[in-house]
């Protein structure tokens, strides 16, 4: 290898990293919604878009930068989360998958037609200071923004983890997650644990959303490439697996990054949707999960 | 009246209208949007034999619909050959892919099963607007038209009876379902797979061929929509929304009722098309309140009302029969 070739590989080593952090924070929501109320959130993509109008609004109408909104975000998005869970999923918790499948699809097209109404279907972009700035670093360029709203998805996926693993409402989500009916004969109020994970993964969807706003464009059906490949980063990873999501957030990130440079950005996505069928037929329970999960329909 | 006209009075009575329409007005306009209603309620009926009928949610239908629509107008257009041979074409070809989507069907249950339906059109998104060369890219392909039936340059008279001859066929096929042993057997799989598997049902070769059926029904109405609607555009054709669509006309209507997908049909498609033409230009993105309207609509009927508007009515109708006249002024009270 010679010296175009590393620097070529660390770029592509870094991109996958930058790339990797944001996918984890948007798929961490989605599979903790998973893994404890046991219903695939088909409408995760469209909190995420949420997310980014805001940014938008908050840059464009008072000219705050999207890293400062990040503060109104995620309470915000909590309270949304938990208006949500009130209004609509807290009925269709037991229900049968193809309600719950619905009930989210049809979440999905509200959230994102109230937003082609309320702001049309442009495409908008929001443009502050630091999405200019690129920094170089042996060899290796990249965007501020990307840098900046890594090292939040990092803070932010980090502080998740610490949550769930040390508070005792971490633990007791991670109980009801092990078995709901043992947790509900514990004394635990599974209604309450559901309602709080659900706040807690849009509240992380909606701050990835203001995160991406200055990388990507903002229009109301904008949450749905994020949302694929969350799909496909927790099908990897396993449903429910929160440690898998990071991985598998790694691993697209990487397969995107390098299949960009190879086989140009044109055909990244079949190679990640080419990856999600394979694992779906040869390990549908995730690469680290357990055999035999999603036939017994999990 | 006769059982038979109570059961199918709706279905009589949408495809009667539907027959007289080119009769009574002239407005082309207004034919369109028969010939509309007419093939999404096909298109809703073949998604509702996969996903109604068998219970294998897709969200990926676009595919198959994608794939008729995209083998018409290649046939026309690359080959100078009929849609009809186009359609053909579509048609293998959804076989095959729907025989590998019933294979999935087979190893992956609910969510599983629609995320990976989710992705095969998406696959089939992005090899259609990318590869240049051969389907157009993403400007997609403009379907010349060429006057009479072999070409399918049709007026919208001829429209709406071809449409209705459709609708009607994959109606007849939903009855069917409904009746046959077929049937009663993909009813089995559908509620409990296990139990319907004990019971000696097949149920994993019915799968399959439920997805296949529907693969097919779907990709004869792409090539007959891409005909009629003259474009085919990749990120429509093969969109998540438009999977969507068929599943929200489908559950609106009523999902495993024969006339529910024309019943959801009606109500999306009509409203639709009057706020395309009442505010298309004042404000964009407007017309999107019909689709925050049956959004809702299918939250509130997946919850509440799981047999859909067709099964409302059935109920209605069975409590006014069951109710006993009653025999004091005031003693229902």
């Amino acid at each position: 290898m010679g010296p175009a070739q590393i620097e070529a590989f660390a770029q592509l080593v870094v991109s996958a990293v930058l790339l990797g952090g944001i996918y984890a924070l948007i798929s961490l929501g989605l599979t903790l919604i998973f893994g404890i109320l046991r219903v695939v959130n088909f409408a995760h993509g469209e909190f995420l878009m949420l997310g980014m109008y805001l940014a938008f609004w908050a840059f464009t109408l008072w000219g705050v930068d999207p890293y400062a909104a990040l503060a109104a975000a995620i309470p915000l998005s909590f309270l949304l989360g938990l208006l949500t869970y009130g209004a609509v999923m807290r009925g269709v918790i037991r229900a049968s998958h193809n309600v719950q499948i619905f009930t989210t699809v049809g979440l999905s097209i509200v959230l994102q037609n109230v937003a082609l109404v309320a702001w049309s279907g442009d495409f908008r972009s929001v443009r502050p200071w630091h999405s200019a700035v690129v920094l170089r670093a042996g060899g290796t360029a990249f965007n501020l923004s990307q840098v900046v709203a890594f090292v939040i998805a990092v803070v932010l996926t980090v502080a998740l983890f610490a949550f769930m693993r040390w508070t005792h409402t971490g633990r007791v989500m991670r109980a009801t997650a092990q078995d709901r009916d043992a947790a509900t004969l514990m004394g635990i109020d599974t209604d309450r644990v559901y309602r709080l994970t659900f706040a807690i993964g849009i509240a992380a969807v909606g701050a990835a959303g203001v995160l991406v706003a200055p990388l990507y464009p903002v229009y109301p059906t904008a949450g749905l490439q994020f949302v694929l490949v969350s799909y496909v980063v927790v099908v990897l990873g396993g449903l429910g697996d929160m440690v898998g999501a990071l991985l598998g957030s790694l691993i697209v990130a990487a397969v995107e990054v390098v299949g960009s440079y190879f086989f140009g950005t044109a055909w990244k996505e079949v190679l990640y949707f080419l990856l999600f069928i394979a694992v779906l037929v040869f390990r549908p329970a995730g690469l680290f999960g357990q055999r035999g999960a999603e036939t017994l329909g999990a | 009246m006769s059982l038979l006209r109570r059961r199918h009075a709706a279905a009589i009575a949408i495809f009667g209208l539907a027959a007289l329409a080119p009769l009574a007005v002239h407005d082309a306009f207004l034919l369109h949007t028969v010939v509309e209603i007419l093939l999404w309620g096909a298109l809703a009926a073949a998604w509702n034999v996969a996903s109604g009928y068998a219970g294998q949610v897709s969200l990926g239908h676009a595919a198959f619909f994608g794939i008729g629509a995209y083998s018409a107008a290649l046939f026309g257009t690359r080959f100078q050959q009929s849609p009809w041979l186009g359609m053909l074409a579509g048609v293998v070809v959804s076989v095959g892919a729907g025989a590998v989507i019933g294979y999935l069907s087979n190893r992956l249950r609910g969510p599983y099963f629609a995320l990976s339906t989710i992705a095969f059109s998406q696959v089939l998104l992005v090899v259609a607007s990318r590869w240049r060369g051969f389907t157009a890219g993403s400007e997609g392909i403009p379907v010349p038209f060429r006057p009479g039936l072999w070409s399918l340059g049709l007026g919208h008279v001829a429209w709406v009876y071809l449409a209705l001859a459709v609708a009607v066929l994959y109606y007849l096929l939903q009855v069917y379902l409904d009746r046959s042993r077929v049937g009663y057997q993909l009813a089995g799989v559908r509620e409990d797979e296990d139990a319907a598997e004990a019971l000696g049902i097949a149920s994993r070769r019915l799968k399959v061929l439920a997805v296949v059926l529907s693969a097919a029904l779907t990709a004869v109405c792409g090539s007959l929509w891409a005909q009629f609607v003259g474009f085919v555009d990749p990120f429509y054709v093969f969109s998540v929304d438009l999977s969507v669509r068929f599943a929200l006309m489908t559950i609106i209507g009523g999902a495993a009722t024969a006339v529910g997908p024309f019943l959801g049909s009606i109500l999306i498609t009509s409203l639709e098309t009057y706020l395309r033409a009442t505010f298309s230009g004042v404000k964009t993105g407007f017309t999107g309140i019909y689709l925050v309207i049956y959004g809702t609509a299918l939250i509130l009927v997946v919850r509440f009302v799981p047999e859909g508007l067709a099964g409302l009515a059935g109920r209605v109708r069975a409590r006014r029969r069951r109710r006993p006249q009653p025999a004091v002024a005031g003693a229902r009270q």
